[in-house]
């Protein structure tokens, strides 16, 4: 190697060498040559850095070459003998070797008489051949021209010169190019081709000298911008063939400059055929834009990572005052992004305390309309309390007459007693005007649409109809209200009992809940009513007595236990009377038999509902069919018997929101008769419980028609949820490759790489894991091992998380704020093989908790469960150094694995894991360099790459992934094909929070974008799915279900 | 030059200025009539006398200038470069000025055309190049072969220029010497070609 410059890199590799060339301004703005230097960067090998081309005062070469060098691009400092003598060049040659620059391409230079100078002096104090031999004594033989020793370094420069193929005499040009081989020219670059076919002479010529054996011979080309470039060159500018094809495709093209690309990439593809051309250099004048295109075109574009391409730094000035320079212009650039993504943030937080409020405001809405039906009930029952007491003092005073007189008698008497009695009747239309406005109460807390509060009213207006005999709507029903009272008024009173029962029960759902025992005796309570209700009289005064053994004093429970027993004995008596009509009580007097058959059609249906709607579904079908006895058209009965028996448990489709409370509030009756399942109700979390069930019907409500979610499912997450986490494995039915490859020769398809990854392992003893190992792509199991398939741990903060989305924070809810008992919830009840705790509350810029207080709570962790556990910082290199050597105080030689090293704590922290044998995360931006970079520092640190985990930076989907994928698979193929062991170690990809902060996941469930909670898992899911495929051996993630959709994947691909 | 002057020498050399008719008797005349008619005609009075030297460049000759001198205003020279400055050197109270713009040292093509072949630069490779002064004839002084701007014999900055590495190709093709050309010039050395300071050459042999 003489320079070791990229360019000498490449054509001593044997690579087509693509050169560029770059002017520099003709002012002293160093941005056009950075401009200029980053169109060209990474599609051309090296650039030329013209000096004062056509004799026109511009930015020195030697400058615009060290700024070009900054950008990372290998410059190609041109030098003309025009401008100075041997003094000044080899002065400038000495600058340029000690900054950096290590091509030099001599030329004669073009004479002053084009430039915008004439009048100068051409000093010409040598020609180009001269100064190649000048050079190469100051290289080689460390001689200045003068013969004086070089004493220290000389300058170490690939020589370069250039040639002219289309100048005269032409069968000269050969020679003089073997004369600057001679003098020292290592690579030749030649004037700009458009006739190919002389070029091609000329090459022939300079093969029969062997000068493209000592010389690498790039051949210049120039895309013409337009016809009239084309047409100037070929006229005006000496030494340049445009052929007459050239100016023809033009003058044919519709876009010249597409045609003139198209040319300049046919001439190198020709230029490519013929023997000795060794690269390329692509002359793009002003039009610098145009390379990539070409380079893309000419298929060059894979150009080989540039080596040797390294700015010497000046000062450490000049390195602050870059690195600040470098940070105000990536600011710049970003503020805009910035700007945006503060707007996007200020928005959403909007959004969401514009939703708390509403929420509040529903809530405290809510909690008023409760408090109204609360008050609406409690006076009700005040009313029902009176209204029995009347009935009581009616019923004594039969009684009274009973004992007086026949029975016959005194029913009429009596019903005639009360059929006077207006101030019943005004009771009456209070009870039911309480009862209408319980009711419109309750249609408000329940959101019930008209439909179903119609509904609703239809069916206690049933049950009224059958209390007092009249079809009347509740609105109406007060001034009617005077109206026949049945034989079976007694019953009123039970009937109103039941209705109230039921809307209790109702309303029960959002009323605080009675003690367990309470809860009982209202449970029996209405379990007696109930009966009562159906007639089952025995039932009710067990039930009654039942309760009475809980409570001795009830007032409802005694109250229903005296009725009970006297209707038992009332109804012995009635039952004689019954048969007299059909099976049906009497008729009574004042009606004809035809409306009382339909009052009781009315009636069975009625009850066949209720029955329905308390799942009795036998005592329903028993009601309904009753019903249709004497009314086999009648339409409800039937409906209600259809679904009876289909086990439908909701009574009118529209009221299944309240037929909903009513089952929710029946099911902890059923859980108290399972002692088992009691266990966990504790009087906390009862009023947690109401709240909840507050919480969730906000939710709920308007969700129902779209899913009515059992209650017990939202309830007890886990118990539904974890059923719900489980992932069907993948079918591994496809027969092996091999198999499907049959009558394909084996190297076809298989590409063995020679590089291994490699194996590390993280935590101690059995449940250590180890990541790494392969030889191969993963997953390409057959080109080569995968002998540990990736793992996945999970995340584990260490204080509770802030934004989290329900749909994730859900699982975690019990124990966010323990990281031990989260920790173990995620070994215990998950499955995690290893768990990654996040210190993120030790952010400076953020909570800021003490390296002391987090070290403690890292403690915890460690001693909770002994699966793997990986330590990852706030991010801070400093307060991450504090943290971790505090951890590790702690807990002494117990393996973790420590991370985020960067290049900033690289040292302390690896010193630390050396200590303790510790794997460490080296965590780079998204560069292979970078990650390269570190990893060779801390392997001089003395950290092996065995315990080296790559954190190359994660970007979730929709966020930069595509970035991270390629950079993630070049380190894989540079580790794999290239033994770059110094990539070699397993990538470690933190992707679970790059997943969970984008805004995608936090959006509420709506129509357009799904379920919350799905399209969260599906994210994490593809995020990790597809970093899997990049390279990445363990994957930190949060969400149990994408954990385990990932791990299913594993499972089969492996 | 003249302005204020009253009374100037008009002084030709009969060398080499004389031979390209720059400055001999014929154009003293010539310049010292044109004189006394500019300064008449810008209402001026001069008055002009007009001698011509056997050579402005040897002492023996401008020695006497000394005292003839003291009656003019000024000495107007119309040898060459050298001439003046001899006068100059010579005659320290003689106030003397060109006539001349001295521009190279050519050959006369023909009546009336001269061109410059040799640039004096004291390092010759004549013998080299076939006996054409690439120093003297190329735009950049080349010395080992013509750069990229030669097209069809001419030399890029003017296309009524040939390209003298050209010409010397040809000629030394045309002597079977084309060979040669293959060989590297080495850098040269311009001290003899003035960047060493003024030049002077001794003849050790000639000193009196």
């Amino acid at each position: 190697m003489i320079a070791g410059s990229n360019l000498e890199n490449i054509l001593s590799s044997g690579t087509f060498a693509v050169t560029g060339e770059l002017g520099p301004p003709k002012n002293g703005d160093m941005e056009v040559v950075r401009k200029k230097a980053r169109i060209l960067k990474g599609h051309v090998d090296a650039v030329n850095i013209t000096d004062c081309q056509t004799a026109i005062v511009r930015m020195s070469s030697l400058t615009a070459g060290l700024i070009a060098l900054s950008e990372g691009v290998e410059p190609v400092m041109q030098m003309t003998c025009r401008d100075r003598n041997r003094i000044g060049m080899q002065a400038d040659i000495l600058g340029a070797a000690a900054l950096g620059i290590k091509n030099l391409l001599c030329l004669t230079g073009d004479h002053q008489k084009f430039g915008n100078h004439p009048q100068a002096k051409g000093v010409f104090d040598m020609d180009s051949i001269q100064l190649l031999q000048m050079v190469k004594g100051m290289r080689d033989e460390k001689r200045f021209q003068c013969g004086e020793e070089i004493k220290k370094a000389e300058p170490r420069l690939f020589l370069g010169c250039a040639a002219n193929p289309f100048a005269d005499p032409f069968e000269f040009r050969p020679v003089r190019l073997a004369k600057k081989v001679e003098a020292g020219a290592n690579f030749c670059q030649t004037q700009i081709i458009y006739n190919v076919e002389k070029f091609q002479r000329f090459m022939e010529m300079a093969r029969d000298l062997g000068i493209h054996e000592r010389c690498y011979i790039l051949a210049g080309v120039t895309p013409p911008k337009s016809l009239g470039m084309a047409r100037y060159m070929k006229r005006f500018v000496p030494g340049l063939d445009v052929t007459d094809e050239v100016i023809q495709r033009l003058q044919d093209a519709k876009d010249q400059r597409e045609e003139g690309i198209d040319i300049c990439v046919d001439i190198i593809k020709q230029v490519q055929e013929i023997p000795g051309v060794a690269g390329v250099h692509i002359m793009a004048i002003e039009w610098e834009e145009a390379v990539p295109e070409i380079v893309k075109r000419a298929g060059l574009s894979d150009r080989p990572e540039p080596k040797g391409v390294e700015p010497v730094l000046i000062s450490n000035q000049a390195i602050t005052e870059a690195v600040e320079r470098a940070r105000e212009e990536a600011q710049l650039e970003l503020k805009g992004e910035l700007d945006k993504v503060k707007a996007e943030a200020q928005a959403s937080r909007e959004l969401v305390v514009k939703e708390k409020e509403k929420a509040a405001s529903e809530i405290s809405s809510l909690k008023k309309e409760i408090e109204a039906a609360k008050e609406m009930v409690s006076r009700k029952e005040a009313e029902v309390e009176k209204l029995t007491k009347e009935l009581k003092q009616a019923k004594e005073a039969l009684e009274k007459a009973k004992s007086e007189g026949p029975k016959e008698v005194v029913m009429t008497k009596e019903v005639k007693e009360v059929q006077g009695q207006t101030s019943l009747t005004a009771r009456e239309q209070q009870v039911l005007q309480s009862l209408n406005m319980g009711l419109k109460a309750l249609k408000d807390v329940l959101g019930l649409n008209d439909v179903q509060f119609e509904a609703l009213r239809r069916f206690l207006e049933a049950e009224f109809m059958l209390q007092f005999g009249t079809s009347v709507s509740p609105e109406v029903l007060p001034s009617e209200a005077k109206k026949e009272i049945q034989p079976a008024a007694i019953e009123a009173t039970k009937e109103e009992v039941v209705v109230e029962e039921v809307v209790k029960e109702e309303i029960a759902a959002e009323e605080e809940k009675p003690s367990e025992r309470a809860k009982e005796v209202v449970n029996l309570v209405a379990k007696g009513n109930v009966a009562l209700h159906n007639k089952d009289y025995v039932a009710a005064i067990e039930a009654f007595k039942k309760a009475l053994e809980i409570d001795p004093d009830d007032e409802k429970a005694k109250e229903g236990l005296e009725k009970a027993r006297e209707l038992q004995v009332e109804q012995m008596q009635a039952e004689a009377k019954m048969a007299e009509i059909e099976g049906l009580p009497p008729c009574p007097e004042e009606i004809s038999e035809e409306e009382w058959k339909e009052k009781w059609v009315i009636r069975f249906t009625a009850r066949g509902n209720v029955a329905l709607m308390k799942g009795n579904y036998d005592e329903a079908i028993k009601e309904f069919k009753k019903a249709l006895e004497i009314n086999p058209d009648y339409e409800k009965a039937k409906d209600g018997l259809k679904r009876a028996e289909n086990r439908e448990d909701i009574y009118i489709p529209s009221v299944e929101a309240k037929a909903e409370e009513v089952k929710v509030e029946e099911k902890p009756v059923k859980e108290e008769e399972k002692p088992e399942v009691e266990v966990k109700a504790e009087p906390e979390e009862k009023e947690e419980k109401k709240e909840e069930v507050e919480a969730k019907e906000e939710k709920e409500a308007p969700k129902v028609e779209e899913k009515p979610r059992p209650k017990v499912e939202l309830k007890a997450p886990e118990g539904e949820g974890v059923t719900e986490l489980e992932v069907a494995p993948l079918s591994k039915d496809e027969p092996p490759l091999s198999e499907r490859a049959e009558g394909i020769p084996e190297d076809v398809y298989k590409e063995v790489c020679s590089g291994v990854i490699q194996s590390v392992t993280i935590g101690e003893g059995d449940k250590a894991i180890v990541v790494g190992g392969e030889t191969t792509l993963p997953f390409h199991t057959f080109e080569g091992d995968m002998p540990n398939p990736p793992r996945i741990a999970y995340e584990v903060l260490d204080s509770p998380p802030e934004e989290w989305p329900d749909a994730l924070l859900k699982y975690y809810s019990d124990v966010i704020n323990d990281s031990a008992a989260w920790a173990r919830k995620c070994v215990n009840e998950f499955g995690a093989k290893a768990i990654c705790l996040s210190l993120a509350s030790t952010d400076p810029n953020g909570a800021n908790v003490s390296s002391q207080d987090a070290a403690k709570v890292a403690q915890k962790v460690i001693e909770a469960v002994d699966v793997p556990i990986i330590l990852w910082g706030c991010g801070n290199a400093e307060k991450d150094t504090e943290t971790l050597r505090e951890i590790t105080s702690l807990i002494g030689d117990k393996k973790v694995c420590l991370g985020p090293l960067t290049d900033a704590n690289y040292k302390t922290l690896g010193a630390t894991a050396m200590a303790f044998q510790y794997p460490v995360v080296a965590s780079t931006p998204i560069d292979v360099n970078l990650a390269k970079q570190l990893n060779i520092l801390l392997e001089n640190l003395g950290v092996g790459l065995d315990h080296i985990l790559m954190d190359p930076s994660i970007g979730a989907v929709g966020y930069g992934l595509e970035y991270t994928y390629s950079v993630m698979e070049r380190i894989r193929l540079a580790a794999l094909t290239q033994q770059d062991d110094k990539l070699s170690p397993p990538i470690i990809c933190n992707l679970g929070r790059e997943v969970w902060k984008a805004k995608e996941t936090k959006l509420p469930t709506d129509a357009e974008l799904g379920d919350q909670e799905r399209r969260g898992v599906l994210i994490e899911g593809i995020t990790a799915s597809t970093l899997l495929l990049a390279g990445g051996e363990l994957m930190i993630m949060r969400h149990p279900k994408a954990v385990n959709l990932t791990e299913a994947l594993i499972e089969g691909l492996i | 030059m003249v302005k204020g002057a009253r009374k100037i020498l008009v002084l030709g050399c009969r060398g080499c200025v004389a031979v390209c008719s720059a400055g001999g008797d014929k154009e003293v005349k010539i310049l010292s009539a044109a004189l006394k008619l500019g300064v008449k005609r810008s209402g001026g009075e001069i008055e002009i006398d007009e001698d011509t030297l056997v050579r402005q460049c040897d002492p023996e000759y401008i020695e006497p200038l000394n005292e003839r001198a003291k009656d003019y205003d000024l000495v107007m020279s119309m040898a060459c470069g050298v001439g003046v400055n001899f006068v100059a050197d010579r005659c320290p109270d003689v106030n003397v000025v060109p006539a001349l713009n001295t521009t190279f040292y050519g050959a006369n093509l023909s009546s009336g055309e001269w061109k410059e072949l040799c640039a004096g630069c004291g390092a010759c490779v004549l013998h080299l190049t076939g006996g054409l002064c690439p120093v003297a004839r190329c735009a950049k002084s080349l010395s080992n072969g013509p750069c990229g701007g030669s097209q069809g014999g001419r030399c890029e900055i003017n296309p009524d220029v040939p390209c003298i590495w050209q010409l010397i190709y040809d000629r030394l093709s045309k002597q079977d010497r084309k060979e040669e050309l293959k060989n590297i010039m080495p850098i040269r050395d311009w001290t003899t070609a003035g960047h060493g300071g003024p030049r002077r050459r001794v003849r050790e042999d000639l000193l009196p």
